[in-house]
């Protein structure tokens, strides 16, 4: 520590450094300052380019517009979104808790070959031609479910799981046993307690998964009223929708709202949910990815 | 840290209370189907999940060797033994779809590999914890939001219609690009967007790494005289090569894995001669044909891809427990 302090005494390497890194650092998350900015901005400002970082014309007639205007299938994306990431969540983390909670348990026969099945099929990868043969047999094909359960069961937070539970000390279980719980009750009152960063940590992992999720739903989505707010933004700026050409300008208490504007509120829409869970998402992830690269 | 104590396994041997042995493993199995009944009840929904989602997909994977058709399902449809896969090699776009993948995953290695590294590396330097901490923090961001948001916010700043940065060429005296739209620009966007999205990522893990080296080497090197570029180069660096190795064989197993969301989102056909891979080409395929989708070509290229991926992740993993006693799986 001794050597810590002395070094932390100013010099010009450590400004320089410092001052690069503040500014890659800001650089990356600049273009979703533009974002907000701009879905916050007058639409002649941003048209004329005079929108850089702070908002021009500052209004919030844009989002008043899109909240008021069904037809443009925002706000059914962003209704769609929440309700998948929390179903899909919820699902999760049920299945994941559950397998990952019996296969725990070194006693249960045939634990390490269920667990070797699904490393196997985590490893190698069918494509996703046969998935879609598999699940469209099943009726996945315009149903929301595609979002919930197909995908929604991870080997690898699996492998968390147990790795966590296996943490556990046996005698707590013991001693419940010898009270005459049974397995279900010694699960529900001691393990699940106990198990509330894993859990968090899973939910936080499958949440983001679901809520960023754009294959799926490209794929088994043709009906365009199911669509997450992801595949929205998609055909809304990137595909060229039909619709996203009707847009015209609109006048709205004296404010101009472009194309621009809505496809930026769009994104703002994807992004907020994110941004608000972050402190949380940033914790729980890193412990995840050190479990992944670390330890396996 | 914390981490560890969530993730590793007790090296304590399971104290079982119920003695296991006995003989042959159905008298095995039928113990503890008796015994451990309620275990095995809410396995039920994984196991149904595991066998339906994971293995049957595998299983679906005959329709390669078939000339598959909807109407008639796996059953009834003919059987064509090699013929898509012949049809692949003689394929006369496979060598572009080829050489495209290999481009892009190399090219993205080459860039996402070692800029963590150095980024993580000068971060190390600084001494004030809440500027580290700020840093980091901000530079993961992008991590968490998806491709489609990335691609969407890209295609905004990069309009040749008004868009930030041709604004700021035009300003210079330069003519508008119309980025999204030249072939020559996809690659450097493709992997200047990896390398946004999953430094922030790679930086947490190299920054752990540092975090356990122990402070008396860096003492040791101040006595010897080495001043802050010698500590970084002969001290810091050295003691996160096993991270970096393994780091790195990983990054290369899953090399040809590169996204499908991303390109998807960000190619179109004028683009093509670039940006074109063997999965986008599948999901042309089997997804967005004007005609009748091709599954079965569709998934027998997906299966030499697949199989292709597997040799590569399970050597660099077996290289990986090598070097570090640590790999993926």
């Amino acid at each position: 520590m001794a050597v810590k302090a002395q070094q932390s005494r100013f010099s010009a390497f450590g400004a320089v450094n410092a001052t690069i890194l503040v500014v890659i650092a800001l650089l990356c998350v600049y273009p979703f300052v533009y974002i907000i900015s701009v879905s916050l901005s007058d639409g002649r400002f941003v048209a004329a380019g005079h929108v850089f970082g702070w908002p021009k014309g500052l209004n919030i007639e844009t989002y008043r517009y899109i909240l008021s205007t069904p037809r443009l299938g925002i706000l059914r994306g962003l209704l769609n979104s929440v309700w998948y990431t929390i179903a899909g969540t919820t699902f999760s983390v049920l299945i994941t808790f559950l397998t990952g909670y019996a296969l725990s348990k070194k006693r249960l026969f045939g634990a390490g070959a269920i667990l070797m099945g699904f490393i196997v099929t985590w490893i190698f990868d069918a494509g996703i031609v046969p998935a879609y043969i598999v699940n469209q047999k099943l009726g996945f094909v315009d149903n929301w479910l595609v979002m919930v359960i197909p995908w929604g069961f991870s080997t690898f937070l699996l492998i968390v799981t147990i790795s966590f539970l296996r943490t556990i000390p046996d005698e707590l279980e013991e001693s419940a046993f010898v009270d005459g719980a049974n397995d279900l009750q010694v699960m529900w009152r001691i393990y699940l307690p106990l198990s509330r960063p894993v859990i968090a940590t899973i939910a936080i992992f499958y949440a983001v998964q679901i809520w960023n999720s754009f294959l799926v739903p490209l794929i088994y989505f043709r009906d365009r009223s199911m669509a997450p707010i992801q595949l929205v933004l998609y055909n809304l700026l990137i595909a060229g929708d039909a619709d996203a050409a009707s847009f015209q300008q609109i006048q709205s208490h004296g404010h101009e709202i472009y194309p621009v504007n809505i496809q930026a509120a769009t994104m703002v829409f994807a992004i907020v949910p994110i941004l608000c869970f972050y402190p949380w998402a940033q914790r729980y992830f890193s412990k995840g990815i050190l479990t992944g690269a670390v330890k396996g | 840290m914390a981490t560890t104590e969530l993730t590793r396994p007790s090296t304590r041997p399971a104290a079982s209370k119920r003695p296991a042995g006995g003989r042959g493993r159905l008298a095995r199995l039928g113990r503890s189907l008796r015994r451990d009944k309620l275990l095995y009840l809410i396995l039920v929904p994984g196991l149904i999940h595991l066998v339906v989602f994971k293995f049957a997909p595998v299983g679906a994977l005959v329709i390669a060797f078939q000339q598959y058709s909807p109407f008639q399902g796996i059953s009834g449809s003919s059987w064509v033994g090699l013929d898509q896969f012949h049809r692949f090699l003689t394929d006369p776009a496979v060598l572009k779809l080829v050489k495209n993948t290999v481009i892009l995953a190399f090219g993205t290695l080459l860039f996402s590999f070692p800029v963590p590294i150095v980024f993580a590396l000068f971060l190390n330097e600084v001494r004030t914890k809440w500027l580290k901490k700020s840093v980091q923090t901000l530079s993961f961001v992008p991590y968490f939001i998806s491709s489609a948001v990335l691609v969407s916010i890209l295609y905004t700043l990069l309009s040749p219609q008004g868009g930030l940065v041709n604004k700021v060429i035009e300003a210079f005296g330069g003519h508008s690009v119309f980025f999204f739209a030249e072939p020559g620009w996809f690659r450097p966007l493709y992997v200047g967007m990896s390398v946004w999205q999953t430094f922030g990522y790679g930086t947490i893990i190299y920054i752990a790494a540092m975090a356990s080296i122990s402070p008396a080497l860096y003492e040791a090197a101040q006595i010897d005289g080495a001043g802050r570029w010698k500590q970084m180069w002969h001290v810091t660096l050295p003691s996160i090569r096993p991270m970096m190795i393994v780091m790195l064989i990983l990054a290369i197993g899953q090399v040809l894995t590169v996204d499908l969301d991303k390109i998807l989102l960000m190619y179109n056909p004028s683009v093509y001669e670039t940006a074109d891979v063997i999965q986008t080409y599948v999901y042309r395929q089997a997804f967005a044909s004007r005609g009748f989708p091709n599954y079965s070509y569709g998934a027998a290229v997906g299966l030499i891809q697949g199989v292709i991926a597997l040799v590569m992740v399970v050597t660099a993993n077996r290289a990986a427990k090598k070097v570090n006693d640590s790999g993926l799986f």
